[in-house]
């Protein structure tokens, strides 16, 4: 579960201090989905650096599961994105010169898993996204969609219990997109992921249980259910 | 293995960036080894020179002070009978053989007409053979040995009073046979039969130079007669062409006990040779010798190899100096191309490394792993950079011209000169004048440039990487991902 109280975090542009953050009150509960909207600049990807440790707040506290993000150094907040949280990101981030599969196994070089293992559980996610057939191939060489689905392979590979989505669907065409979000959906039905997904996308958020729209560096939960 | 398999891929994807980097620190690492063979090759000539002038193992040389001038109208001379004589101008103007039978008795004088006078001179004086021990125990001396330097003078007069005397000399060395690594045999190459044995110190034989050997025709088994002493030649041996070496090497005793004009070295020495127990010993060494033999002439190696001048000094300059400073240019721009390019491939891939941070990465295996790739286009360029160092050695070995050293002459003597030691004939009091010897050289690859090369190649790249390093070690994810947003 995730509390984050009176977070604010500032930037300093020149002389100024903008504000991406201010004041921020969330709790987002295990196995939840959350959507989070708002237009470029209001601090929406901030929120998300916050609460995958990518960033700490200038005030205020986030917490996931009791443990204060920002009182971890350097050192421990890596390890716990490289076991709790995975990331999938708008342009995939694959590294270009390695094959799908390798990507894959990137996201568990840093928890020192043997060889054997890490293939079979590469494997089992490269399946679980329908790209099984795929494993070999370069990122130049897959789709946007599928590049997408490596992401989100590499994403869920190590088992994390939060995935944070910073607008996934953004660069993928409309059937893509929706083949994305479903699987995004049905991963996270299957696996009780606690999932953040920043989108514009209307039509992804109002799938999520909750929708927040942010605006000037706060959130205003518009939506419950889902 | 994953570490091997994403740098071998990132290498492969920046193959050409890659292959630029390796060709530079190549390039600077071929030349440095270039170089470094060129001057360890005129280095090694340079030494060659220096050793045969001065004897393998020996970093200092301790020579006597020059005797007086003869006395005019008088030459003291020595026969097969090893009596004293003495050379006069006679009443009819032809030289006569004068036998000294005292003070208070007039000569007796013969004829020199037919006859052949042998003559043997100590351009050096005497030193007391104590001293040589006594510098032995001086504190960083590891050994010390003495010798004797003579010249065989001999004159040979015609029957007729018109025909004019014909003069031979060889020169004529005492060694120590006790000490073979110290001296003038030290750097000697053996042809034929044996040097001397420590228990050949009290007999007569004689070594003799094989040039000298072949003039006269002598063999191991063959008689010298020096100084009415016929010595058996038990050994044949050849020294570098770079020196004067002596003719003939007879034990020290021998040497000592021949009767000589400017008085006997009975007990004396003419030069000892003196190795220190490290190199650095070796200035406080001779500082030492010279506090206990202020009279005496005290040279170092590195005096001496000032006063070999010629093309193979200005070769070793040019190399020191010009082939240095131009490997230190090109190998600091190649580091400094290596730097740049590894740092702009670093900006390149800020996401990359954003994103494995991100996904778990820590900071020093995202650093290890672009060390490695550095340190992989490093051996590259080690391994090119020697290979174009050998190919630069064997172009210089092609072009370079033939060096030679100018040995002796030094245009202003200095009483720090071991003159008249056979094989250091520098100075103005030695029996040789100066002159210019050939001196054969060629680079030197030695394991000892290839490791520098190795070494200086992956510095390069990992100096590269380790800027690199730094870079990445400052990024932070949430910045580095913004980038590509």
């Amino acid at each position: 579960m995730y509390e984050l109280t009176g977070v604010t975090k500032l930037y300093r542009k020149g002389r100024r201090t903008v504000p991406a953050v201010k004041d921020l009150q969330l709790v987002i509960g295990d196995g939840e989905w959350l959507a989070v909207q708002g237009r470029t600049g209001h601090g929406k990807t901030t929120l998300l650096n916050l609460l995958g440790g990518l960033d700490r707040p200038t005030h205020g506290t986030v917490e996931l599961a009791g443990t204060a993000l920002g009182a971890l150094g350097e050192s421990q907040l890596t390890g716990l994105r490289a076991e709790s949280i995975g990331f999938i990101f708008q342009t995939f981030n694959l590294v270009p010169t390695l094959s799908a599969a390798e990507n894959v196994e990137a996201a568990l070089i840093p928890l020192g898993i043997g060889r054997a293992s890490r293939r079979s559980r590469v494997a089992t996610a490269l399946e679980s996204v329908g790209l099984a057939d795929r494993a070999g191939h370069l990122p130049t060489e897959l789709s946007g969609g599928q590049q997408q689905r490596v992401a989100i392979a590499r994403a869920l590979v190590k088992e994390p219990k939060v995935v944070l989505a910073d607008e996934p669907t953004g660069n993928l065409d409309e059937d893509t997109r929706d083949d994305i979000v479903g699987l995004l959906e049905q991963l996270w039905r299957e696996r009780g992921l606690t999932l953040v997904l920043v989108t514009h996308d209307s039509g992804i958020a109002r799938r999520a249980q909750r929708v927040g729209v942010m605006e000037g560096g706060r959130l205003i939960i518009t939506q419950y259910g889902g | 293995m994953f570490f091997v398999t994403y740098l071998r891929r990132e290498l492969r994807r920046r193959m050409r960036q890659a292959i630029f980097i390796a060709l530079g620190l190549a390039l600077g690492v071929g030349l440095v080894v270039t170089v470094a063979a060129a001057s360890a090759g005129v280095k090694k000539a340079q030494s060659g020179v220096l050793s045969a002038l001065y004897g393998v193992g020996t970093d200092v040389t301790v020579t006597g002070s020059a005797p007086g001038p003869p006395k005019p109208g008088s030459t003291s001379i020595s026969d097969q009978s090893s009596q004293s004589y003495g050379l006069q101008q006679g009443q009819n103007g032809q030289p006569e053989i004068c036998t000294s039978r005292g003070q208070g008795y007039p000569n007796k004088c013969v004829s020199a007409a037919g006859k052949t006078l042998d003559e043997l001179t100590a351009s050096l004086s005497g030193i007391s053979e104590a001293k040589v021990a006594q510098t032995a125990r001086l504190p960083g001396v590891e050994a010390a040995a003495g010798g004797i330097s003579l010249t065989d003078n001999t004159t040979t007069f015609g029957q007729s009073s018109n025909s004019l005397p014909q003069a031979s000399s060889f020169t004529l060395d005492g060694v120590d046979t006790g000490k073979s690594s110290l001296g003038p045999l030290s750097s000697a190459l053996l042809i034929s039969g044996h040097s001397f044995t420590a228990a050949e110190s009290d007999s007569d034989s004689a070594v003799v130079d094989s040039g000298y050997a072949t003039s006269k025709d002598l063999k191991v088994g063959s008689v010298l007669a020096i100084d009415g002493v016929k010595f058996t030649v038990i050994g044949i041996v050849s020294q570098a062409q770079a020196t004067s070496p002596p003719d003939v090497y007879v034990p020290l005793a021998a040497a000592q006990a021949m009767s000589l004009y400017a008085g006997d070295l009975k007990g004396d020495v003419t030069t000892i040779y003196v190795s220190a127990s490290s190199a650095t010993q070796i200035t406080a060494v001779g500082k030492e010798i010279a506090r206990l033999l202020p009279g005496a002439t005290v040279t170092t190696a590195s005096s001496l190899a000032s006063q070999v001048t010629g093309s193979v000094s200005s070769a070793a300059r040019l190399a020191n100096d010009l082939g240095r400073w131009l490997a230190v240019l090109v190998l600091l721009a190649a580091f400094a191309m290596a730097c740049l390019l590894t740092m702009a491939a670093v900006t390149r891939r800020v996401a990359e490394f954003g994103t494995l941070k991100a996904i778990g990465w820590r900071t020093r295996r995202i650093v290890a792993q672009v060390l490695g790739e550095s340190a992989a286009m490093g051996i590259a360029g080690a391994a090119l950079g020697v290979g174009l160092g050998f190919a630069g050695a064997a172009i210089v070995t092609a072009v370079a011209p033939k060096l030679s050293a100018i040995v002796g002459g030094n245009t202003a003597p200095q009483a720090s000169l071991p003159a008249g030691v056979h094989g250091a004939p520098i100075g103005s009091l030695g029996a040789v004048a100066p002159h210019t010897v050939p001196v054969p050289w060629h680079p030197s690859v030695t394991i000892g440039v290839i490791a520098l090369a190795v070494v200086l190649a992956v510095a390069g790249g990992l100096l590269a990487g380790s800027l690199a390093a730094w870079r990445i070690a400052r990024l932070r994810p949430a910045d580095a991902l913004s980038r590509v947003a």
